[in-house]
């Protein structure tokens, strides 16, 4: 079995499985069995079927490329197994080495022709293009490496958990809906039609479109998904369309993205005009002119040429700046890239709800909670994980600071506000955006694979804990954590579910023996936070931001366990009419759990007993080349106090035992803090938020970022928009008409002088020659004697003059 | 040759010829009417479709892959002018005709509710979707110039008699405006006719160069069959210049392809007319001026709010898919490849036209609380990115004349026209559908529609999304492949640029959510809000086929037809600026790294002294 032509076709294959799901439901979805049920079994099987490919892609993968990487710190970690040894002796001018293993050889399609790197191990090819201009080529392909794979089987794992708990959850759809949260303009609630078929159409769409980002070969393909979750968010968090709050979410959600998508366009701008391609790995094409096959540089091996895979400023950017005529072109270039690595981050910003943009997540709350527990764990803000990590070599040191410092301001900001919501999903959309945090923290400091790993950890106890919220709220019809209580009695399920997700967001753990799967990846992005406080002691703040947010994690988290949970119900009425969930919905809250616990275990599968998990080893297979190889910290050209560690230095045996004990110690705080409030209430919440009214009321009130917005950017626009329409009507339009007017006057004064003066004259001419006609009927007597008169004297006359002028010319 | 002549003459004069066979429609037919109507716009687009499957060149079929004109016909017609009946299809035309003759069935469909004067209104339909095939079909000068006109009339009347309350106003708005340009245009034609003079190509063209500029047509059958090949252009070329010297033709021209070879081979269009700039200097500003009325750009566009509010709904499918698209047609074909010198010199003001239409019909369109007039200024903003990427002249000596960005650009501006083709005319018939319930447009009255049209809806939605610049859909293509050429060109414009993705999507959603989301509607009329019908359903399924179709497979559909054109007038003028640089010494020594290639060997040239 040639991987190189199946993970190409499976994963292609399961990609597109949804988006067959989401044809079929949009076209048919009404008369898919009763009012639509059947579209939930359609999509249902599509996301199964992806699932099940993704895992034979996994174990295609393991297969030829095992799952254990040997050592960490050997420099050539990154190349799998098989991967060939390097061929350093033959010199050649381009930057990074190839040996065609060739699927293309033995008769393959030409489109899966692989090159076998010297690097880690991928496969990258285009399925078909869009559009070709000279050298220039936008494709829609493929890279794949373990990340891929790892990434696709989480997706579809998880959204096919959520297909099946969506299939209770929005059973209500099914038959006509009373809306309570819309009243008419009569007072009564609005009466509506059931959309159960939409639901599932859109999910499908959503799934199609982050595998599609997981898959994508080329910057561009990744824009063109990228730009399709938000709108499948745009749908989905607005799929109540009648309520008002849904539909302004939704657009808040998507405007905010684009937001992002801004900054984004302008690090594409940057890459595609210095750099002339959008691919990520170097691209097998055939030469037109030659018809050789050669290889093009993408954008990886372009910033980061082999054999050391050290950053440098590709030739491109510094082409780029020497044609504005800067003279330091490398330092200029060297800007180029740093405005590039921003530029992308950007987007990553907007769509994983990092500060400043964070504001659209809590807001996208509005959508069913299925919805909530996609968006917020496998996809969409996931997009924004990942993509920072694919495009990971090409974050210049100074771009990672940034990075880095957004990061760790997102989880502090987000876990504060976190502490006061009552929202039972809106705690969880700050818990959300606080985990983001993290992980872009981790990868601004440097720990590529700790920040992955917590993407998939926190994928897996996220949409546990979302799922787990939603059936709380379908059992007691309310997200207020204040009218909860006790409910473990009546949900079992439920309640220990989220307990584990709880403890799993956490970071539980007995130290260096066991944990739940946030335990370790909590702790390898701590530890990498201390080993990036020793060599860039400016910074090593964050390190205790980090910490002091993991406290307050787990304090949110075990308050909200306890306030909805435990102790006595504080609404009988809604205490009364609770229930535990159908089977549907509670059965993947099972599968959820065991994954939450035991995805990131150190379990030996197959024979080769290494260290560390299985996924920490996937992972490292897809290290970037030049990350996991740098030897030392690396320092950052514009700024070279910012100082990136080795991740390798994070396994330090003294950093990590520190990092165990810290993120454990303040897991254990919060823990015992919340327990102290709301488990035992030795303390009073309500004491100490009399307190500190103020912070209270800043914490309240989300930072007041929404008004800040407003204030600053929404009425801006509408007041600059109100210029340029009054600008049209008021300036441009007066012109036109003023000028029209004028034409008017003139035309009214030409008017004028032609009645006078020229009508006057051709008046007066007339006037004139009637008078005289007059006068000269006179002489038309009618007697014939007169006539004969005037013709003897005209002839008279007329022989007179003649004789006179015709004589003294002939006596000439 | 002959049969393009019957072809593209068919194609562009077959709805005429249904325009004058209702004239003896009796009054009171109204439906016979529309139906002949219908039925001619669709037999137009299927010859325009048939022409579309890829053919080998033997037929009249497209062929694929070929820059040059194809399906060329070049009568003589007023020979003491130099006036010809001339006319061809290339990949920048073709697809503008097809989405004409696309657009034409959709809005003629489109067309049903409208009860007044029927017959009236068909003529004039038909008479305007000639006006608007010639201009887009006609490679004469003069030709163009003339269907350029007769596009105005029948749309004159079309607003004036079937718009809205203002519909004298906007009339007359749209008529003196684009009469402002045709005068404009005029004035340019004639400064250009009378410089042109084609004996100063003799010694530029290669025989290849000549036979595509067809100004050797007439030659051919004067000179015996066995003068073949090579040899035989040469003695066209002769004989030409006899006839010139003898004074039995005149070296003016008004051939399209010919002041194209001599703006950018020749001096022709040099010499120095007012203020120290040359001719093709002001033939290029007034050509620009016409243009972009019809494009339009700010601040020459506040026709066009108006004339789309007034205008009937099909009425402005059309003037936003098709007549707004003249004026970038009439850029790419006329302005920069004639006036290529101008063109260089005043592209950062072309670009910066572009970007600003695009931002201020931006900011403008979310402004307005008149639904059509949104949409109006969303064209405003739309077609700026069609001028901008015609505009990006990133090739320089210092970058070794990497045109490449330039061809994105312009590739991008081209299925931007397309594609706004599309969704404009999208949009402006999901606003014609609710007015035609309704009657009235306020944004802030409607509301909850989905519950009463979902099938309406849920088209809309699809069309709108397409506005807002979605992959998958035709509006994303253009828009994508324009903002990132423009940072080669400029990265400031650039960044201006990229910044319109969010107000973009900021006037749309918020119309879209004002409009069709929510509970319940806010307006008049409530009880005329009925599901959509069989018709409106075909029109916005067609629109909805065609924007995913065109988004999903851009090449397929657009690009293939289209590229090599625009990359040979990219590479044309690319070969000029080189050619200007070699010229200058200053240039020359920026460009002496990178070798300057003779676009046109010498040893190819013609010369009449051989």
């Amino acid at each position: 079995m040639d991987l190189a032509s199946t993970l190409p076709t499976l994963l292609g294959a399961a990609w597109l499985l949804p988006l067959a799901s989401f044809v079929i439901v949009w076209l048919f979805g009404p008369r898919l069995g009763h009012a639509g049920k059947h579209a939930g079994y359609v999509a249902t099987g599509a996301i199964l079927g992806s699932f099940v490919l993704a895992l034979i892609a996994l174990l295609s993968w393991t297969g030829k490329h095992g799952v254990f990487v040997e050592a960490h710190h050997d420099e050539s970690h990154a190349g799998a197994p098989t991967a060939p040894p390097r061929s350093e002796s033959s010199p050649s001018k381009s930057p990074v080495q190839f040996r065609l293993v060739a699927a293309a050889a033995e008769g393959e399609h030409a489109d899966y022709a692989h090159y076998d790197h010297e690097g880690k191990a991928y496969y990258t090819g285009d399925w078909y293009t869009l559009a070709k201009f000279g050298k220039l080529q936008l494709t829609i392909g493929y890279y794949i490496d373990s990340l891929t794979v790892v990434m696709f089987c989480m997706v579809t794992l998880i959204a096919s958990c959520i297909h099946f708990y969506a299939q209770g959850y929005m059973h209500d759809e099914l038959h006509d809906v009373e809306d309570h949260e819309v009243t008419l303009s009569d007072g009564h609630h609005l009466h509506r039609r059931g959309r159960y078929h939409r639901f599932f159409q859109y999910l499908s769409l959503f799934c199609f479109s982050m595998l599609g980002v997981v898959l994508s070969g080329n910057m561009a393909m990744t824009f063109v998904f990228w730009e399709l979750v938000g709108v499948c968010s745009y749908f989905l968090i607005g799929f109540y369309i009648e309520r008002k709050s849904a539909s302004t979410a939704a657009n808040k959600a998507f405007i905010v993205n684009r937001v992002g998508d801004f900054g984004m366009l302008i690090g594409m701008m940057a890459l595609w005009s210095s750099l002339g391609t959008f691919n990520f790995g170097d691209m097998a094409v055939e030469d037109a002119a030659s018809g050789e096959t050669r290889s093009q540089a993408g954008i990886f091996s372009q910033v980061r040429p082999g054999p050391s895979h050290e950053l440098v400023v590709p030739e491109g950017m510094k082409q780029a700046a020497a044609a504005t005529g800067s003279e330091d072109t490398e330092r200029c270039g060297y800007w180029l890239l740093v405005i590039a690595g921003v530029g992308i981050f950007c987007g990553c910003v907007g769509k994983s709800a990092q500060f400043p943009l964070h504001t659209w997540l809590p807001d996208a709350m509005e959508g069913p909670t299925p919805v909530s527990a996609l968006v917020h764990s496998a996809t969409m803000v996931a997009a924004g994980v990942y993509l920072a990590g694919r495009f990971y070599p090409v974050f210049a040191p100074e771009a990672l600071l940034v990075i880095a410092v957004i990061g760790c301001i997102t989880l502090f900001i987000a876990a504060t506000i976190a502490i006061t919501a009552v929202d039972i999903k809106r705690v969880l959309a700050y818990s959300t955006v606080s985990q983001l945090g993290y992980m872009m923290f981790a990868l601004g400091v440097g720990g590529w694979v700790a920040g992955m790993m917590h993407l998939v950890t926190h994928a897996f106890f996220k949409s546990l804990l979302f799922m787990c919220s939603g059936s709380v709220i379908h059992a007691v019809h309310t997200n207020d954590m204040t009218k909860m209580g006790g409910l473990r009695k009546k949900m079992p399920w439920t309640a220990y579910t989220m307990l584990v997700g709880c403890l799993a967001i956490a970071g539980a753990g007995i130290p260096f023996l066991v944990g739940f799967s946030g335990y370790y990846s909590k702790d390898a992005i701590i530890a990498q936070a201390i080993a990036y406080k020793e060599v860039n002691p400016l910074w090593g703040v964050t390190l205790f931001v980090a910490a002091g947010g993991a406290a307050t994690t787990a304090f949110y988290m075990f308050r909200l366990w306890y306030m909805t949970f435990s102790g006595q119900p504080r609404d009988a009425h809604k205490y009364d009419h609770a229930h535990e969930s159908p089977k549907v919905m509670y059965y993947p809250l099972v599968v959820l759990s065991v994954f939450a616990i035991a995805v990131a275990w150190p379990i030996t599968i197959v024979g080769d007993a290494a260290e560390g998990s299985p996924l920490v080893h996937l992972l490292n297979q897809a290290v970037p080349d030049g990350v996991g190889s740098m030897e030392g910290a690396v320092r950052g050209t514009l700024a070279a106090s910012v100082a990136i560690p080795s991740e390798h230095a994070s396994h330090v045996d003294a950093i990590h035992s520190a990092a165990t004990m810290l993120a454990f110690s303040t897991a254990l705080g919060g823990f015992l803090l919340a327990t102290l409030f709301y488990g035992w209430k030795y303390l009073d919440p309500a004491e100490v938020r009399n307190q500190f009214p103020q912070v209270y009321r800043f914490l309240w009130n989300k930072w007041w970022f929404d008004e800040l917005y407003d204030a600053l950017f929404v009425k801006p626009a509408h007041l600059l928009a109100a210029v340029a329409a009054w600008l049209d009507k008021n300036v441009l339009d007066r012109i036109i008409d003023g000028s029209a007017k004028v034409t008017l006057v003139a035309s009214r004064y030409d008017d004028w002088f032609d009645r006078l003066f020229v009508d006057g004259l051709v008046n007066w001419f007339g006037r004139w020659t009637y008078g005289v006609g007059l006068a000269f009927r006179r002489l038309q007597t009618g007697s014939v004697r007169q006539y004969a008169m005037f013709v003897v004297l005209g002839t008279v006359v007329l022989f007179f003059l003649l004789s006179l002028f015709l004589g003294t010319a002939v006596g000439r | 040759m002959s049969s393009a002549l019957v072809l593209l003459s068919l194609v562009v004069f077959l709805p005429s010829v249904g325009a004058l066979a209702l004239a003896f429609f009796p009054r009171k037919s109204e439906d016979a009417s529309r139906w002949f109507a219908l039925a001619t716009t669709v037999v137009t687009f299927l010859l325009t479709a048939w022409m579309a499957i890829p053919g080998d060149g033997k037929s009249a079929q497209f062929q694929l892959g070929v820059a040059e004109m194809q399906n060329v016909f070049n009568v003589s017609w007023l020979p003491s002018f130099g006036v010809q009946y001339y006319m061809g299809v290339d990949g920048i035309s073709f697809p503008l005709v097809l989405l004409t003759t696309f657009l034409s069935v959709l809005a003629m469909g489109a067309a049903w509710p409208i009860a007044k004067h029927v017959k009236g209104y068909c003529i004039l339909f038909l008479l305007l979707e000639t006006g608007m095939l010639g201009a887009f079909v006609a490679l004469d000068f003069f030709l163009f110039f003339i269907f350029w006109e007769v596009m105005l009339l029948p749309m004159y009347f079309l607003i004036g008699i079937w718009g809205g309350p203002r519909r004298e106003y906007a009339a007359i708005k749209f008529f003196l405006y684009t009469m402002l340009g045709g005068v404009c245009m005029v004035v340019a034609l004639l400064a250009l006719y009378f410089n042109s003079d084609v004996t100063k190509l003799i010694g530029k063209l290669s025989p290849a160069e000549w036979r595509a500029t067809h100004l050797l047509d007439a030659y051919d059958s004067r000179i015996d069959a066995a003068v073949t090949g090579d040899a035989r252009t040469f003695k066209a070329v002769e004989l030409m210049q006899a006839d010139i010297a003898s004074g039995a033709a005149t070296e003016h021209t008004f051939n399209i392809l010919a002041m194209q070879q001599l703006g950018q081979k020749t001096d022709a269009f040099d010499a120095v007319l007012l203020g120290g700039k040359s001719i093709q200097w002001w033939a290029f500003v007034l050509l620009f001026i016409g243009f972009v009325i019809k494009v339009p750009s700010v601040p020459f566009h506040t026709w066009l709010p108006d004339a789309h509010v007034e205008a009937p709904t099909p009425i402005s499918m059309i003037l936003a898919g098709v007549l707004l698209k003249l004026g970038g047609y009439g850029l790419i074909r006329i302005c920069y490849p004639i006036c290529p010198d101008a063109a260089h010199d005043l592209a950062y003001f072309v670009v910066t036209i572009g970007v600003v239409s695009m931002i201020y019909g931006a900011f403008a369109a979310l402004n307005q609380k008149d639904f059509k007039r949104l949409v109006a200024y969303s064209s405003v903003s739309h077609m700026g990115y069609v001028v901008a990427g015609l505009g990006v002249w990133s090739a320089a000596a210092a970058t070794g004349y990497d045109a490449d960005y330039w061809k994105m650009g312009m590739n991008g501006a081209m299925f931007q026209m397309i594609a706004h083709g599309i969704s404009s005319a999208g949009m402006f018939f999901m606003v014609g559908v609710l007015y035609d319930r309704v009657h009235h447009r306020n944004l802030n009255e409607f509301g909850g529609l989905f519950a009463k049209m979902p099938v309406y809806c849920c088209l809309a939605w699809v069309i709108f999304l397409a506005g807002v610049g979605l992959p998958g859909l035709c509006g994303f293509i253009g828009e994508a492949c324009v903002t990132l050429s423009v940072w080669k060109f400029s990265p400031v414009l650039a960044v201006v640029t990229a910044f319109t993705v969010i107000l973009t999507a900021g006037y749309i959603l918020w119309a879209f959510q004002r409009v069709y989301l929510g509970a319940e509607y806010k307006g008049p009329h409530e009880e005329a809000l009925v599901p959509s019908t069989w018709r409106e359903r075909a029109i916005g399924a067609t629109l909805v086929a065609a924007a995913i179709l065109f988004g999903v497979l851009p090449y397929q559909t657009v690009f293939r037809y289209m590229t090599p054109s625009v990359d040979k007038v990219v590479a044309d003028l690319v070969a000029w600026q080189r050619r200007d640089d070699a010229v200058a010494p200053a240039a020359a020594m920026a460009g002496a790294s990178t070798e300057p290639e003779a676009a046109t060997p010498a040893a190819n040239a013609v010369s009449a002294n051989e």
